[in-house]
């Protein structure tokens, strides 16, 4: 009898079925807990990302990322690497949140999915915002976040974060009365890519891409059709 | 179970919603009999008898305890496990209708809803069916897409999610907080969901209104609730409940009792139709959200 043989025979009795069965079950068990475990740590990081943004606290925030990760709000374009992204914050305002500004970026509604493997993750964020300036007036703006993630050495991090800016208006006025548009690339810090999608905030209308796919049915959201938009020149 | 709150003049027509709408609110039963399942609180016996009765426990449940198998284990963990992850998926779907709603994906957001779904939304009724409630949304709220110049957010915050004991059914108390081109608005949601297929869908939407103003704020003005004949297409079944909006309120029934004393919330009569017409009751419910005239604004701030 050869040597593998016996061995099988040696794990047959040793390792009952019903045994092997319930180890396997256990297994199983604790992948489904490890996605629960990722989900809540996806939803924690950018929680805390939202934390940060709110107050200024550029380096805490890109420490959050990947090194080679990246970062895109609206039509700033595309920073990559966590110094250019802590650099890109700047253009928020200085590291600390100065007197008389408000920065707050709310992180709402998540929809995160992690991947069958555990280790990587999307989600899609709603994004209430609420900026004020000394000597300007507040701005009331929405958003929606299509971030990425990943699991390296057990932590969870930010891989990609793009800001889908929807609309922007003056506090008092209303979106009747007011649109703000959003920022272009800036010529103090110029991204490292330009915007990844090109369109207009309020009152152009944009569909952020889902990640997702149908809760219900499962099929694909890649494919709904953006509204046409003439200025940006899309039929 | 006959809702307190419907109008005296439906209340022919309480088993036909009944039916529809298989019971608006399960008054907290499901919470209380989830609970039995994990942590079970009998009334303590009297003292004297107290350290009997746990000696008798012990010698009991000991061999019983003993005699869960492994098997057991797994099968009551893996009910736990599949409890959570009914929860997020609960509330992903809730927060997906949302993202719909955002970008006017009606076509979308009717399938997630099962084919015998109902949905009402403010004082407008109830739609009966998946094709129904594509019909409202696409009658009331034009073709699928977004308009240019048109925001129509329904931000959707705030669930409190429990899955029946058979892991079938679920409810959502939630809420939207609209923030479009109209102003500001807060519906607020007693929803309720089937697993059919593995899958979870809206099986009951209803998002009564708890305030709506204009971009100058609920300090200003405030609109009136929404009624079935306010915009096409008309309701299969009235509101019901007929209620009133801010500067009055309701409270929608909640789900789930107090989740620390354990106690169901009273639901209390409430509406314009709460108590018979020539009550005192009725008669006063009528005032509430109204001007000193007695008369109700309809879409126009309230004058002083």
């Amino acid at each position: 009898m050869s040597r593998a043989v016996l061995a099988a025979l040696a794990l047959a009795v040793a390792v009952p079925a019903h045994a092997q069965s319930l180890d396997q079950r256990i297994a199983a068990y604790r992948h489904r807990v490890e996605l629960l475990e990722a989900q809540n740590a996806v939803e924690d990081l950018q929680a805390t990302y939202g934390y940060y943004f709110d107050k200024g606290l550029w380096d805490q925030a890109a420490a959050l990322f990947i090194p080679n990760g990246s970062f895109e709000y609206g039509q700033r374009g595309v920073y990559i690497g966590q110094a250019h992204i802590q650099r890109a914050m700047l253009l928020f305002g200085p590291q600390g949140l100065a007197a008389g500004h408000l920065n707050n970026h709310m992180m709402l509604q998540p929809i995160v999915t992690i991947a069958d493997d555990g280790m990587t993750a999307k989600g899609r964020w709603q994004g209430m915002v609420m900026l004020n300036q000394p000597g300007q007036n507040g701005v009331w703006g929405v958003g929606v976040y299509e971030n990425e993630y990943v699991k390296q050495r057990g932590v969870w991090k930010i891989s990609r974060l793009h800001f889908y800016v929807t609309a922007e208006t003056d506090y008092d006025a209303g979106w009747l009365k007011s649109a703000i548009p959003m920022e272009g690339p800036s010529a103090l810090f110029p991204p490292d890519k330009p915007p990844s999608e090109v369109y207009r905030a309020f009152p152009g209308v944009y569909i952020p891409p889902f990640d997702y796919k149908h809760p219900v049915t499962g099929k694909s959201l890649a494919d709904i059709p953006q509204p046409p938009d003439d200025v940006v020149g899309r039929k | 179970m006959v809702r307190t709150g419907f109008p005296l003049f439906f209340r022919g027509r309480a088993a036909r919603l009944r039916s529809a709408q298989r019971a608006l609110v399960p008054a907290g039963w499901c919470r209380a009999s989830r609970d039995a399942l994990h942590h079970h609180h009998p009334q303590p016996p009297p003292l004297k008898r107290r350290g009997l009765a746990a000696l008798l426990f012990t010698l009991i449940a000991a061999p019983a305890v003993a005699q869960t198998t492994p098997e057991q284990r797994l099968d009551a963990l893996d009910k736990r496990i599949t409890r959570l992850e009914d929860m997020n998926q609960v509330e992903k779907v809730q927060r997906a209708y949302g993202y719909f709603v955002d970008k006017g994906q009606w076509t979308q957001l009717s399938e997630l809803f099962a084919d015998d779904a109902t949905l009402e939304i403010g004082g407008k009724g109830l739609f009966l069916g998946k094709k129904r409630v594509l019909e409202y949304m696409q009658t009331a709220f034009g073709k699928d897409g977004p308009k240019e110049g048109v925001l129509a957010n329904h931000m959707q915050f705030q669930p409190i999610v429990d899955i029946s004991p058979d892991g079938k059914t679920a409810w959502v108390r939630s809420r939207a907080f609209v923030m479009s081109v109209g102003g500001w608005g807060l519906p607020l949601y007693e929803d309720e969901f089937v697993k059919e297929g593995g899958v979870w869908k809206f099986k009951r939407e209803s998002g009564p209104f708890t305030m709506y103003s204009s971009w100058k704020g609920w300090g200003h003005d405030a609109l009136n609730n929404t009624w079935p004949d306010k915009f096409d297409p008309p309701p299969d079944l009235p509101p019901s409940t007929v209620y009133l909006t801010y500067p009055a309120y309701w409270i929608v029934p909640f789900h789930y009792p107090n989740p620390v004393t354990g106690k169901p919330f009273p639901v209390e009569p409430v509406g314009a139709y709460q108590a018979p017409p020539g009550t005192p009751q009725q008669a006063a419910s009528l005032k509430v959200g109204r001007l000193a005239d007695g008369t109700q604004p309809i879409a126009q701030p309230p004058r002083d």
